[in-house]
């Protein structure tokens, strides 16, 4: 029985997730649409669209590396949401997040993109292949402010545990976005990087590079990288929440939190041009670095 | 002769090298036979290695040689690659020539390996060191023409080392009037402190050439390049860690009690850090499979030494672990390249391109490498990372972590470059007849390899425990709740269960998977790589659509700050510099007589005219 209980547990995870992820996403392209005098899709659109994709067929393969390619991708989301701890207290949502740290989920939160690479170079696509460079040059600029805004936190707080962090910030006064708003700095705009919105949308670059990394890849493996992707998006963003808002004690106080967190991005993303791929990568070793390294200073100051 | 004691099993080591010479006039599979019955010998008979220690009296010298747990960790590290390394040599070497010239020295580096690791005082350690140098500068020069700059430029880099090491041991021997190493650290205590610095300085230089730490990585990238493949595996994954055996020793056996030590420390850490972020970055802009993994190599020795000179128990154990999981992966690498250029004759990573489906075991040797190099879960490179991270949080190296990090994530692009120029993109007809390589002796060795990676990614308890003992005998307080089978601990009591990593990451690859393979691939058919999607225009059948070279352009522009200079470009130029004046005073020693003569009767006047002028 207990045992039923946990399964189904890492189900219902999963389905929130799923569900919270591609309303966010509707929600966007709706925002994105307004802002563009335009009406926009239902909100509930890129449902649609999933089951659009994996109730049609495939004709063709280009090897089995293609197949792989989404299945590592699906594997990271799915194993970086099973790692992190959903709700700050409670028998649900907890799954694996005991089990790991914040070490191990900088590494397999990359780990989907690389195995997405793979599988995209099988397919031969030149367009592929320079999604995937520039894609793979990018993750070097945002990860450096990622992991100074996250040693900052753990210094500060002597763990690698995310339940630990979350437990220290008890208090609204005690969020780290209020106790080190350097270090949120320096994490949002990584995370800027991380969402791929514009303007560090390179890597796909739509209307250059015809979506570059996935242009081979329609139907079911096109469904599942969008199913990957929304519970990614939701990962992502419960991460960020326990790291910065304090967690979250029921799902409506996470909606809220990850929303507010999720505007960051997509307002910024609506308004700004794209970067080429340097300039991204400058900017990320500029002032988010920069900012990052004052987040630590701040800390050892503080201890 | 005792079976179980260090002098058999150096006899074994070195006799079987000479047997195999001798073998080979007789028939080469009688060679090779010898040759595997060796290192498979003396890699058996580790085990069975008894505690007691040997002497000898050379020259007024008293040479002693016993097993350590530090050393035999090391040897534990050889002798993994060893085997690997001759059984992928059986076939590779066939089509070289002079074979039997290689196994001689091939056999007898690892003999001196196992010598190094054995020593118990510096003399023997040193007479080993010096018979490894010899051997492996004459695997570097085998294939001739270029390999001989190379291997001379190995050998000059060594020999500032080893005059380095010499000139310590010297100085050593006379404070201490002993050389074994615990009588000489006992006497080292006691010396002043600067001088404890000028003598663990110079042996620390000596050590770090071989382990290619920067400014002396010079010899690496070329030795690498140009030796054999299957050598360069051992070159790259146990030879260069006999520079970090002997910094460890050093560090941790001699230098522990002095003042500097720490500072040295300090500052080899940053070297270490250094070393790794500028060589990645160097990695990153080569073209040929071989320099890169070299480069990559430098690298990953700059996050061992990192992680030794840091001190901690943690550490220390992630340095370990590096150490064998690099010689694991690497050796994987270099024997696929290898591999791949025994099919193709090409390193050329602008060349080569699409043998997925013709070499798919070489394919997967690869995959698994990079993985674990790229230090993603769930393979052995992740938990190195992990322990070494840990540590440098937690040791208050907050801008090291960043460094460290910064070259762990821009490996992703070298190897990436890797795999994809020589497995993925177009497929061409040029390699159309390429085929994998034969199973027993050369996919076997990588696949072996490979499933180390697996098993130790999960299991890291295999690799900690003699890890572990290795620490206690070097002083390190290495306690029972800081590791388990397949869980890992920080020092601030946080945990990493490999075990539930494991499932829930195998659990769902193998459901997406056999969604996408069994419910898809199968009603699928296969089409070419030139038939994708290219906005509706049909390329042609001699189109090339490869995007494979200057790939990471973007890249090298935004770090073309750091990636325009260069320590070896110095170098070099003094080489060139130093060249030069002897070109120029070869105009002076022409060795022609007649010149000479001329010399003669030039000086003689001038002489003559100068002293009637001072008269």
């Amino acid at each position: 029985m207990e045992t039923l209980k946990t399964i189904s547990g890492y189900f219902a995870t999963i389905g929130v997730a799923f569900t919270v992820g591609f309303l966010f996403m509707g929600f966007r392209r709706i925002l994105t649409a307004r802002v563009q005098n335009r009406v926009g899709p239902p909100i509930y659109q890129n449902l649609l669209d999933i089951i659009k994709l994996w109730s049609k067929e495939s004709a063709i393969n280009h090897g089995l590396m293609q197949h792989m390619g989404p299945a590592f991708s699906i594997t990271a989301s799915v194993t970086t949401l099973m790692f992190i701890p959903v709700l700050r207290d409670g028998n649900w949502f907890q799954n694996f997040s005991f089990e790991g740290d914040l070490i191990f989920l900088l590494y397999i939160m990359v780990f989907g993109q690389l195995g997405m690479a793979l599988g995209a170079g099988q397919t031969g696509n030149p367009n592929s292949a320079i999604g995937v460079s520039r894609g793979l040059s990018q993750i070097v600029g945002y990860e450096i402010p990622f992991v100074l805004a996250l040693t900052a936190l753990m210094v500060y707080h002597e763990t690698t545990s995310l339940h630990e962090i979350m437990a220290a910030q008890d208090s609204i006064g005690g969020w780290n976005i209020f106790v080190n708003p350097l270090a949120f700095v320096a994490g949002i705009i990584a995370f800027l990087g991380m969402t791929h919105y514009t303007p560090f949308d390179v890597p796909f670059a739509p209307a250059e590079l015809a979506s570059g990394p996935p242009s081979e890849f329609g139907g079911k493996y096109l469904g599942m990288m969008m199913t990957s992707g929304s519970i990614f998006a939701f990962a992502k963003l419960t991460l960020f929440v326990n790291l910065f808002l304090g967690g979250a004690s029921n799902l409506l106080e996470l909606l809220v939190k990850a929303l507010a967190l999720y505007l960051i991005p997509v307002i910024i993303g609506i308004v700004t041009p794209r970067f080429r791929t340097e300039q991204a990568i400058l900017f990320f070793w500029k002032w988010p670095t920069i900012i990052g390294i004052l987040s630590i200073l701040w800390v050892v100051w503080m201890r | 002769m005792d079976i179980t004691g260090i002098p058999f099993f150096l006899a074994v080591s070195f006799g079987g090298a000479f047997l195999a010479y001798l073998m080979n006039f007789a028939h080469r599979f009688l060679r090779n036979a010898v040759v595997l019955l060796t290192v498979s010998a003396s890699a058996a008979l580790l085990f069975w290695l008894g505690d007691e220690t040997f002497s000898m009296e050379m020259g007024g010298f008293v040479l002693t040689l016993g097993k350590t747990p530090y050393s035999l960790f090391f040897a534990g590290i050889v002798a993994l690659l060893a085997v690997p390394t001759v059984l992928f040599s059986f076939t590779y070497m066939a089509k070289e020539e002079r074979p039997a010239m290689y196994y001689l020295n091939l056999l007898i580096t690892i003999a001196a390996m196992y010598g190094i690791l054995f020593s118990l005082d510096l003399l023997s350690l040193f007479i080993f060191w010096e018979i490894m140098t010899w051997s492996s500068f004459l695997l570097t020069i085998h294939k001739g023409g270029n390999a001989t700059k190379a291997g001379v430029k190995y050998f000059l880099y060594s020999a500032a080392g080893a005059y380095a090491i010499l000139f310590s041991v010297v100085i050593l021997y006379n404070m201490s009037g002993s050389l074994l190493i615990e009588d000489v650290a006992r006497s080292f205590v006691l010396q002043n402190p600067l001088m404890q610095l000028m003598l663990a300085g110079t042996l620390l230089f000596g050590f770090s050439v071989k382990a290619g730490l920067m400014p002396m990585h010079g010899w690496a990238p070329d030795a690498y390049a140009e030796s054999p493949a299957p050598f360069t595996a051992l070159f790259s994954g146990a030879l260069s860690k006999m520079g970090i055996f002997g910094m460890g020793m050093v560090l941790y056996q001699i230098f522990l009690q002095s003042p500097f030590s720490l500072p040295v420390r300090e500052l080899l850490a940053w070297a270490g850090g250094i070393t790794s972020a500028l060589a990645t970055l160097r990695a990153i802009q080569q073209t040929d499979a071989k320099r890169l993994l070299a480069y990559s190599s430098v690298a990953q020795l700059g996050y061992i030494v990192m992680g030794l000179a840091l001190g901690t128990p943690l550490s220390m154990m992630a340095a370990l672990f590096i150490t064998l999981l690099h010689g694991v992966f690497k050796a994987m690498l270099f024997f696929a390249v290898g591999a791949v250029y025994f099919r193709t004759g090409l390193t050329d990573l602008n060349e080569l391109r699409g043998l997925i489906r013709r070499m798919p075991v070489s394919f997967l040797t690869v995959l698994m490498a990079i993985i674990s190099l790229a230090n993603i879960p769930p393979l052995g490179g992740f938990v190195g990372k992990w322990l070494l991270y840990e540590s440098l949080i937690q040791s208050d190296h907050y801008f090291l972590v960043i460094v460290a990090f910064f070259s762990s994530t821009a490996s992703f692009l070298y190897v990436y470059r890797l795999i994809f120029s020589i497995f993925l993109g177009q497929e061409e007809k040029e390699f159309e007849h390429v085929k994998e390589v034969p199973f027993l002796t050369m996919q076997l060795p990588m696949l072996a390899l490979a499933a180390v990676t697996f098993i130790t990614g999960i299991f890291p308890g295999i690799v900690l425990a003699p890890i572990s003992s290795a620490l206690t005998y070097l002083g390190f307080p290495i306690q029972h709740d800081m590791w388990s089978m397949s869980m890992l601990f920080n020092e601030w009591g946080n945990r990493m269960n490999l075990l539930a990593m494991i499932s829930v990451i195998g659990t769902v690859f193998l459901t997406g998977f056999t969604i996408l393979y069994f419910y898809r691939m199968r009603r699928t058919r296969y089409v070419t790589t030139k038939d994708i999607h290219t906005s509706g225009e049909v390329p042609t059948e001699n189109e090339n659509l490869t995007y494979a070279i200057n790939f990471y352009q973007p890249f090298e522009r935004a770090a073309h700050p750091v990636l325009s200079k260069s320590i070896r470009a110095w170098i070099d130029w003094i080489g060139r510099s130093v060249s030069e004046l002897g070109d120029f005073l070869r105009h002076i020693y022409t060795g022609d007589g007649q010149t000479y003569a001329w010399y003669v009767v030039l000086f003689l006047t001038f002489m003559l005219a100068a002293g009637s002028w001072i008269l």
